[in-house]
């Protein structure tokens, strides 16, 4: 069977095995199968890996499968393996098969394991779908598939109503992204007649302009992106999907699915480039949304909150450097966040197994002696995301902002300022999320207290793994291995010497930012509580997120509610279609009524009809021979 | 005019007030008259149309009329009978269970 | 106009009015002894067409038994009732109308011609040889028509089950 088929179907089949004959057959067997496939799958990318640098840099292509041909152009299902594809599945399955393995721990005691492990490798289908698709149409399977699996993985447990309102609240923002991703897609395929990547990327770059606005499709694209990827203004769904099982949101919401975004502009490069006032645009949202979620992650005050603001932020500097057209930065920047966040959200996770399911940093402290191997491990990925050297994100946060600053294709010192306040706000929340749950006197009660343990080994060997990753994946230079597929810009020659001030400046800014958490933060919330008190306005600003969703709410959802229940409810259901309905059943009874009239009982009018009729019948046969 | 045309005209004109004497008159018992009258007007026609052509069949067919006409009036006698013990009246404008 | 025309005539006029009599009357006794009256002149008038069988059995049949029956019942049921007291029903005007209509159509049909056209009319003279003479008659009656005439006896043994019948439910009802 076809390498790549093979590494898409493992997934599949794990699906259906668990969700099938999962629950019958036991944990056991539910583990192998969902653990065993995914690992399986990253075998597979890696010796499919091992064929791509043979094959003197030439992409792999495969068809799987033609599901439509028309007029002249057929729809396949192909997959396409290039060195970013490469990476990209190298991430999912590799970073995926922890996670999986991870969960064996964490979901151990909970009654629907086969149910979650089912979803878990249905998500992993359909990433792979999208990251490997050739055509932009397998790749939209692929992202509404993920968007599918996100919404059940939100709502697992959804008996209770607030976290299947999260689900939901997930997948319907994300389809408003989709609309922008759908209409950017016709547009292509009207213009070009083709939707595979790689011919859309050479149409753009070759010498005669498509018949449509690069810009207009990069920017309608991009609208999808910002759906899956949680940028400004569709960002306000990831918060919420904290209320899934913590291995989901570190697999899903940190390491891949909302990648997707990134993944689709990175790939689609070869438009981006000759689309200016869209990659514009993406880099300003990019870096405000880096700042605007930087900002309330200061205040938030649940663990797995702050690493979800936290997420958003680093989204939003992976779309400035697509923006600044440093695509293989972008990319550089989801691999080492994949390994840094994931190593945090299950270090979260660990933290919250441990405490029997408290999420509140205010109600931690004092973990580090008890829980030291996720505290450590916890303590190296809080220090990559800070960019502290030598760990991953050092390397990969200081690339974006060097281009930021300097790129020729949109670079400019205010999208670099902001973007290294940024990253000031970013090195001060996530120390302060260290301090307050592992280093401060304890705040638990006694309850909890008795009972921290130390999470087993399924969980806290990942997370050394994960820990390990983000302390020396950095120093694979991935946007030099992209290079090839993603030419870095040109950077402006007179800016150069200010490279190395500018890498310094960036550690500076990372130790600031552990100074200050330290300095504000040490032994407790006290210092904290009387900033607070000084500064109550914009304190409750941003603790309610700048209200987004209170506007959303306002602006959308009750004009939404209004004309539902106005319009189509009472206007439209029940008095157009249910009246026209009840008025023809009574007009049948009232006509039925008076027509009934000629039926008096009178044995002599019925003669009388019956004799009107002869004569009828009478002149008739005689008028007519 | 001839034997035929007046004995025809009279066969007609004869079902014609069997006919109207069935839709104006009350009285149960003398419906079923009125219609023993237009059957009679039947019959006259068919002795008519047989005696001209000289046809055997249209006699036997009046043999046979007159031996249903027995009949119907057999059963149409009692039926009408019950109903009236019934309903204690003869007037058919009170038979009205038909309505509606 | 010789004797038996004059006497056809005579029993097409007592026929028809007997039947305008049978309309005004109020007694339905005298409604039927007006449809005797018309029953035996068209007895007459078959006889004066040489039908002699058929005029035996009207008046054997049609006077003897049914209307027998029927001034039995009238009599058994001498209800003084709302049917006596008015003898039209609401009908009367447009039934008349109506009845008026036909009967235009019919003599319009007879009239015109059609029924039976002149040549058909030439062909025929009458009876050929008195053919509906009693024995003639009962002979090919039976000859050619024996299985019609046993069915009859069917047909008036089923009637007289379903009159037993009628009357019997009738009474466990009542009873």
């Amino acid at each position: 069977m076809n390498l790549l088929t093979l590494i898409v179907l493992l997934p599949l089949a794990g699906f259906l095995l668990n969700g099938l004959l999962g629950a019958r057959l036991g944990k056991g067997f539910v583990s192998v199968v969902g653990c065993g496939l995914p690992i399986l799958a990253f075998l597979a990318a890696v010796r499919a890996f091992g064929e791509l640098d043979g094959a003197a840099g030439l992409a792999l292509v495969e068809t799987a499968y033609t599901w439509a041909v028309v007029g002249d152009f057929s729809f396949d299902i192909a997959f396409y393996f290039d060195r970013l594809s490469a990476l990209m599945t190298l991430i999912v399955t590799g970073v995926g098969s922890l996670i999986h393995i991870y969960s064996t721990g964490y979901m151990k005691d909970d009654p629907s394991y086969a149910r979650y492990f089912a979803y878990l490798n249905l998500f992993l289908f359909f990433m792979l779908l999208l990251v490997l698709g050739r055509s932009l149409l397998v790749c939209f399977v692929g992202w509404e598939g993920v968007g599918l699996a996100s919404y059940l993985l939100i709502g697992f447990w959804f008996e209770d109503p607030a976290k299947a309102a999260a689900g939901k609240k997930a997948f319907i923002t994300n389809r408003v992204g989709d609309a922008g991703f759908l209409l950017g897609m016709f547009l292509l395929y009207h213009a070009l007649g083709t939707l595979d990547f790689d011919a859309v990327n050479a149409a753009f770059q070759g010498p005669v302009a498509p018949a449509v606005s690069a810009s207009l499709v990069g920017v309608l694209l991009f609208i999808g992106a910002t759906g899956k990827s949680a940028q400004i203004p569709l960002h306000v769904w990831l918060p919420d999907a904290m209320a899934g099982p913590t291995p989901v949101s570190a697999l899903i919401h940190a390491a891949t699915m909302v990648t997707a975004g990134v993944y689709l502009v990175a790939r689609l490069n070869g438009l981006y480039l000759v689309a200016p006032e869209a990659s514009q645009l993406i880099a300003v949202v990019g870096v405000a949304t880096a700042f605007f979620a930087a900002t309330i992650a200061v205040v938030q005050t649940d663990i797995k909150k702050v690493l979800a603001y936290s997420t958003i932020s680093q989204l939003g500097f992976m779309f400035l450097a697509l923006g600044v057209g440093a695509y293989g930065v972008a990319v550089f920047h989801v691999y080492t966040h994949a390994f840094f966040k994931a190593c945090l959200f299950l270090g979260a996770g660990s933290v919250i197994h441990a405490l029997g399911g408290e999420q509140d940093i205010r109600r931690m402290g004092g973990l580090a002696k008890r829980i030291p191997v996720t505290f450590v491990t916890f303590a190296v990925a809080t220090a990559a995301i800070a960019g502290l050297p030598p760990l991953a994100g050092f390397f990969s946060k200081d690339e974006i902002l060097w281009y930021a600053f300097a790129s020729e294709r949109g670079g400019s010192p205010l999208l670099w300022a902001v973007a290294s306040v940024t990253a000031l706000l970013t090195a001060f929340y996530m120390f302060r999320l260290l301090i307050l749950t592992f280093l401060t006197p304890s705040r638990m009660d006694h309850e909890t207290e008795h009972h921290v343990h130390e999470s087993p080994w399924s969980m806290t060997g990942v997370l050394v793994v994960l820990a390990v990753l983000s302390a020396i994946g950095g120093f694979f230079h991935v946007y030099l291995f992209l290079e090839p597929v993603m030419p870095l810009p040109e950077t402006a020659h007179a800016l150069e010497h200010l490279e190395l001030p500018l890498i310094i400046l960036a550690v500076v800014v990372g130790l600031a930012g552990l100074a200050a958490a330290v300095y504000v933060y040490r032994g407790g919330l006290a210092r904290a509580e009387r900033l607070e008190r000084r500064f109550p306005g914009l304190h409750r600003l941003l603790s309610g997120k700048y209200y987004v969703d209170e506007l959303y709410e306002t602006v959308l959802g009750r004009p939404l509610h209004w004309v539902s229940d106005r319009v189509f409810l009472r206007l439209g259901d029940r008095r157009l279609i249910d009246g026209s309905l009840h008025g023809l059943a009574s007009l049948a009874q009232r006509a039925a009524g008076r027509l009934s009239s000629v039926e008096t009982g009178q044995l002599q009018q019925y003669l009388w009809l019956a004799l009107m009729g002869i004569v009828a019948m009478l002149a008739w046969m005689w008028r007519h021979g | 005019m001839d034997r035929t045309q007046l004995l025809l005209g009279l066969a007609f004109a004869l079902f014609s007030l069997g006919f109207v004497g069935v839709m104006i008159r009350r009285n149960a018992l003398v419906m079923l008259m009125f219609m023993e009258l237009m059957l009679n007007g039947v019959i006259l026609s068919l002795v008519t149309f047989a005696e001209r052509t000289a046809t055997i069949s249209g006699a036997v067919l009046v043999f046979l009329v007159f031996v249903v006409a027995a009949a119907e009036i057999a059963i149409a006698i009692p039926i009408v009978l019950l109903v009236a013990r019934r309903r204690r009246t003869l007037d058919v404008g009170a038979w009205s269970e038909l309505k509606g | 106009m010789s004797g038996p025309e004059l006497l056809l005539w005579f029993f097409a006029a007592a026929s028809l009015a007997g039947g305008l009599l049978m309309l005004v009357a109020r007694h339905p006794m005298r409604v039927a002894l007006a449809l005797i009256s018309t029953m035996i002149s068209l007895a007459g008038i078959y006889a004066l067409l040489g039908v002699h069988v058929i005029a035996v059995f009207q008046v054997l049949i049609y006077v003897g038994a049914v209307m027998v029956f029927m001034v039995y019942v009238i009599m058994l049921l001498d209800l003084r009732d709302s049917s006596f007291l008015e003898r039209y029903g609401r009908h009367i005007v447009p039934a008349v109308v109506l009845a008026a209509v036909l009967a235009a159509a019919l003599a319009a049909a007879a009239g015109s011609g059609r029924i039976m056209t002149a040549e058909e009319l030439a062909m025929y003279h009458g009876p050929a040889g008195n053919s509906f003479a009693v024995q003639p008659f009962s002979a090919e009656f039976l000859q050619r028509y024996w299985l019609h005439f046993e069915l009859t006896s069917v047909l008036l043994l089923a009637a007289v089950v379903a009159a037993i019948a009628v009357v019997r439910t009738g009474r466990r009802r009542d009873g």
